[in-house]
């Protein structure tokens, strides 16, 4: 038996005892940190060796000092946590570590049998679930935006309603407007007020304009480092396309994560020039399912280009208004709004990067995405590159049907 | 006419256009033109407004971003009907929401007006305000809320008529217009604030904790399939109310809206609000009959509660003369004429064409009212059926509290054993007698029948001892009717009904899983008849 089936053996033997599972997934994280900080995969470049320490211990921090850390959504507005120095948690880095752990079913189960509707997408029931079997420890503070899901308001309502930790709900208006733009910034005024008051600390604008430079500088080399993705094969593996929403979204600001990018600069201009064929994966890769680990995970064949996730803002935000810069952000996100918008920021990488193929993975209880699937289709027919669409679920192996997937799989990368 | 579908979207303008506001309800009974268009995983609420608005070429609609499912649906329905427009619903209600939904209604009027060719008047908008107000409120005492999922009208009205009480509808659709503006120099704002205020949905932000009114009976709580907003709030009622909770689950469709006025009855019947004819209590004798899917049963007792006779036959393409049926052979294992009986009671799903019966009763009820009566100390009653499971839950007294029952499909009844004995190619009976593994301990993972035959075939290609293999599906049989019983609570001790309570395999399994022996009634199919001739004899269900 591998190690992680083995470790992840000694924690479901313990499902029912809360604090010892959450004693071990901490344990098990250090050990992780540790390990690839020991052992690195000489198969990674560096830039992506520090950015697997670094989730892995981003996760393990704000899991290990719950009174620190709070509990956010991919879109939630960060900004404020990193300026006050609180430790986010967000629900699918948790949830992807879970499955990665094998323990996924017992925490769906868990949460299932409370009456959370199955149908509900699995990065929210396991994160749910963990929450009904208290291996989740009360954070500080939670904090949801709208975008760019239903799931996300009542999800974090009931975990908050459950733990009796505050939260705060920033609603992000569908349409741009001057309009939208007040109301999103008071309540991120509101957000800094409710913060300051539960963690006894003031943010500081100067330290927050700071974090906001950074972060136009991060995606400023984002936008640079998709300059050569077209011409280079590079993200070896879909776990790192995971890996990057902790870079892109919840943790960009940080002098990590620009260290990061900088990075990875480096490596994709030194990178081999491409080989094989690349594919342009709408929303994210399946991390876990059988079939694309085969053909994608260090494969020469097959390889990950980007995934439209990581790039729904590309825009500078305002340094000298940060309240209103990152409600522009907010709104303007692809994510938000029609998926018009949607299809424009993926044709527009498509463009740029070339890919040979473009595969929707329609995870299971994601409306938002999985409702436009159509759209994009005619969007890849339109722009001449093959588009497959393929049921199943980004965290739950239970729901993928591995045998059917196989043969669409197989039968689309031959097409390339 | 413009359609519409949630209930902040400005009925009151398009009225002022001289228009006619519609709710759209979703059509169809299948999803066929709507899939052709949506992916099929989007709700089905969603998909029937398609449908409905494709096969009735509706060419006007507005909707408001209620939910991913509907933003999609907007995406999809712009350029393809005439007009379609979506206004932007803020989530929360406070000064700056309200300036936004303004905006919103002042947009969608000067876009509709233009694409109406027609000027809006405001005056027109505040007599019909007015007009509304001063209707006034019509509350009535509720008894049941409904809540959840919204339900289509001829579900509120059948649940309506056979509720004693009020029913106040707490879903999308239940809410009276009787705003009340009292800003009159910006009427737009004032009324978008107004709007914002109703009663909030799931979708907002708002809580919605203490909307229920005291002293309510019951609450029905509908879901649907992929829609987020209504588990959760379902889960913590369930969690934390001390109201009895019905959870039903729609999808639009007819077809299972039989199953789930039964349920909803039994709901009613359990909670002690169902509206009943009273029956005189008589002395003779008194039967029960039960139409089930695949065993009819008739049981006789007499004034005295003695158990006079009964009779099982299986049931034939015809509900009804196997009901004639049983009811003949059961006079006459009691020797009794039709003229001796005092009442009949029909339970079963083929109650309700029984025309002899003088009442019928759900099988929920029967069931329970049966079980109790066996053994008192039963808390918790197993119902395996051909087609059918349920699990259903016992108060001290014996009054049904909860239950749980499989929906719609076939896993886990006596007719997924069926399928797979035909696949093992081993006679039900043998099947009946595996209580242990032979070699070694197999699972079978899906529970679906056609996804479990198929993996029993293969073992059997894998040449797996056919004990093993029977074991693995009583085990699977078993943990769907524990995973019922987890819906409800564990709480013993245990009956087990029905046929399937007569394959011993499965009974063991149950046992293993719940650590708890199960008690078997001498015979487990007529537990619901006994219970329908109990009510009649009682001549009331509750
Ligand atoms: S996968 Fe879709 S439904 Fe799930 S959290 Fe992400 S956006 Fe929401
Ligand atoms: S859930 Fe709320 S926003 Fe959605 S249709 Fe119903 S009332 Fe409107
Ligand atoms: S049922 Fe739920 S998902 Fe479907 S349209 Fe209504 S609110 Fe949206």
């Amino acid at each position: 038996m591998d190690p992680v089936r083995f470790y992840s053996s000694i924690i479901k033997r313990n499902i029912k005892r809360p604090e010892k599972v959450e004693k071990l997934i901490v344990r098990g994280l250090s050990i992780a940190q540790l390990y690839v900080s020991l052992f690195k995969d000489k198969r990674l470049p560096e830039s992506l060796q520090y950015l697997n320490a670094f989730c892995i211990k981003s996760v393990r921090d704000s899991l290990a000092e719950p009174q620190n850390s709070a509990w956010v959504n991919i879109f939630s507005p960060t900004e404020f946590l990193i300026a006050l120095g609180v430790k986010p948690l967000f629900t699918e880095a948790y949830s992807s570590f879970m499955s990665g752990f094998f323990i996924e079913d017992d925490l769906i189960d868990a949460a299932e049998a409370r009456g959370i509707s199955n149908t509900l997408c699995s990065y929210h029931k396991t994160f749910i679930g963990a929450g009904e079997l208290g291996i989740l420890k009360k954070p500080r503070f939670l904090i949801t935006t709208s975008t760019a899901c239903d799931a996300n308001i009542p999800t974090f309502r009931y975990l908050s309603n459950k733990f009796g930790a505050p939260l705060c709900i920033i609603d992000v208006p569908y349409k741009y407007s001057k309009e939208a733009v007040e109301y999103v910034k008071k309540q991120l005024l509101d957000l800094v007020k409710v913060l300051e008051e539960v963690f006894k600390r003031k943010p500081d604008i100067d330290k927050l304009r700071e974090i906001v430079r950074t972060e136009n500088r991060t995606r400023a080399l984002m936008k640079e480092y998709l300059n050569y993705v077209g011409q280079k094969s590079f993200i070896p593996t879909m776990t790192f396309e995971m890996y990057m929403l902790f870079a892109s979204h919840v943790f960009i600001g940080t002098g990590e994560v620009l260290n990061f990018y900088q990075k990875l600069l480096r490596d994709i201009r030194n990178a081999p020039e491409k080989r094989g064929k690349s594919v342009f994966f709408v929303h994210l890769p399946p991390l876990f399912e059988k079939n694309f680990k085969e053909y994608f995970n260090f494969s020469e064949k097959y390889h990950i280009a980007a995934s439209d996730i990581n790039y729904d803002f590309l825009e500078e935000i305002d340094e000298r208004d940060p309240f209103g810069g990152i409600a522009e952000k907010l709104i303007l996100s692809s994510f938000n709004g029609g998926i018009d918008r949607r299809a424009s920021r993926i044709r527009e990488l498509v463009e740029k990067i070339k890919p040979d193929g473009i595969i929707q993975f329609c995870h299971l209880g994601c409306k938002q995405t999985i409702g436009g699937t159509f759209v994009i289709k005619n969007l890849a027919a339109e722009m001449g590159i093959p588009f497959l669409y393929l049921d199943g679920d980004c965290v739950d192996k239970r729901n993928n049907q591995e045998g059917q997937n196989r043969t669409r799989l197989e039968a689309f990368l031959e097409m390339l | 006419m413009i359609g519409y579908v949630c209930k902040y979207t400005p009925v009151e303008v398009i009225e002022a256009f001289g228009e006619e506001p519609v709710r759209l309800d979703p059509a169809g009974k299948s999803y066929e033109s709507a899939e052709a268009l949506f992916h099929s995983n989007m709700c089905s609420f969603a998909k029937g407004i398609l449908e409905n608005i494709l096969e009735n070429n509706v060419e006007e609609v507005v909707l408001t971003s209620c939910c991913d499912s509907i933003k999609r649906l907007y995406d999809l329905l712009k350029g393809r009907v005439k007009f379609a427009y979506l206004l932007d619903l803020p989530r929360k209600e406070n000064p700056m929401a309200a300036d936004l939904y303004r905006r919103e209604i002042a947009d969608f009027i000067s876009t509709y007006g233009v694409f109406k060719k027609r000027d809006f008047d405001e005056g027109k908008l505040s007599k019909i305000l007015d007009e509304k107000c001063a209707k006034g409120k019509r509350r009535s005492s509720a008894g049941v809320a409904l809540m959840g999922a919204r339900l289509s009208k001829d579900m509120v009205e059948k649940i309506e008529n056979s509720c004693a009480a009020g029913v106040i509808n707490f879903t999308c659709t239940g809410e009276e217009r009787d705003f009340d503006i009292e800003v009159k120099s910006d009427l737009l704002r004032g009324y978008a604030k107004a709007l914002l205020e109703l009663t909030p949905c799931m979708r907002m932000a708002r809580n919605r904790e203490n909307l229920l009114p005291r002293n309510l009976k019951g609450i029905i709580y509908n879901t649907i399939k992929f829609c987020d907003f209504y588990s959760y709030e379902y889960a913590l009622l369930r969690a934390k109310a001390d109201i009895p909770i019905l959870k039903i689950e729609t999808d639009y469709t007819d077809s299972g809206s039989g199953q789930i006025l039964t349920r909803v009855d039994a709901f009613m019947e359990s909670t002690g609000i169902k509206k009943i004819e009273e029956t005189k209590t008589k002395k003779g004798y008194f039967a029960g009959i039960d139409s089930g899917s695949t065993s009819t049963n008739a049981v006789i007792i007499d004034e005295n509660k003695n158990l006079i006779a009964y009779a099982t036959i299986p049931t034939g393409p015809k509900a009804i003369e196997s009901a004639r049926e049983v009811f003949e052979r059961v006079l006459k294992n009691a020797g009794l004429k039709k003229e001796d009986i005092s009442a009949t009671v029909a339970t079963g799903y083929g109650r309700v064409s029984i025309p002899f019966a003088d009442m019928t009763v759900t099988e929920i009820t029967c069931h329970g009212k049966g079980a109790f009566f066996l053994d008192g100390t039963v808390r918790t009653i197993v119902d395996i059926g051909g087609q059918d499971s349920k699990v259903i839950r016992l108060d001290d007294s014996g009054n049904v509290v909860d239950f749980a029952m499989n929906d719609k499909c076939s896993a886990g009844t006596g007719r997924f054993l069926e399928v797979m004995a035909r696949s093992l190619g081993v006679p039900i009976d043998e099947m009946a007698k595996v209580t242990e593994k032979a070699k070694e301990d197999i699972t079978i993972t899906s529970m679906c029948t056609v996804f479990a035959e198929s993996e029993v075939i293969s073992l059997i290609a894998q040449n797996k001892d056919r004990r093993d293999i029977i074991h693995a599906l009583n085990k699977a049989v078993a943990s769907k009717a524990v995973s019922l019983v987890d819906r409800v609570g564990r709480k013993g001790r245990y009956m087990m009904t029905g046929g399937v309570a007569k394959n011993l395999g499965v009974v063991r399994a149950i046992e293993s899983k719940l650590g708890e022996k199960l008690i078997i009634p001498f015979d487990p199919q007529i537990t619901g008849a006994l219970g329908a001739a109990l009510i009649a004899l009682e001549g009331k269900s509750g």
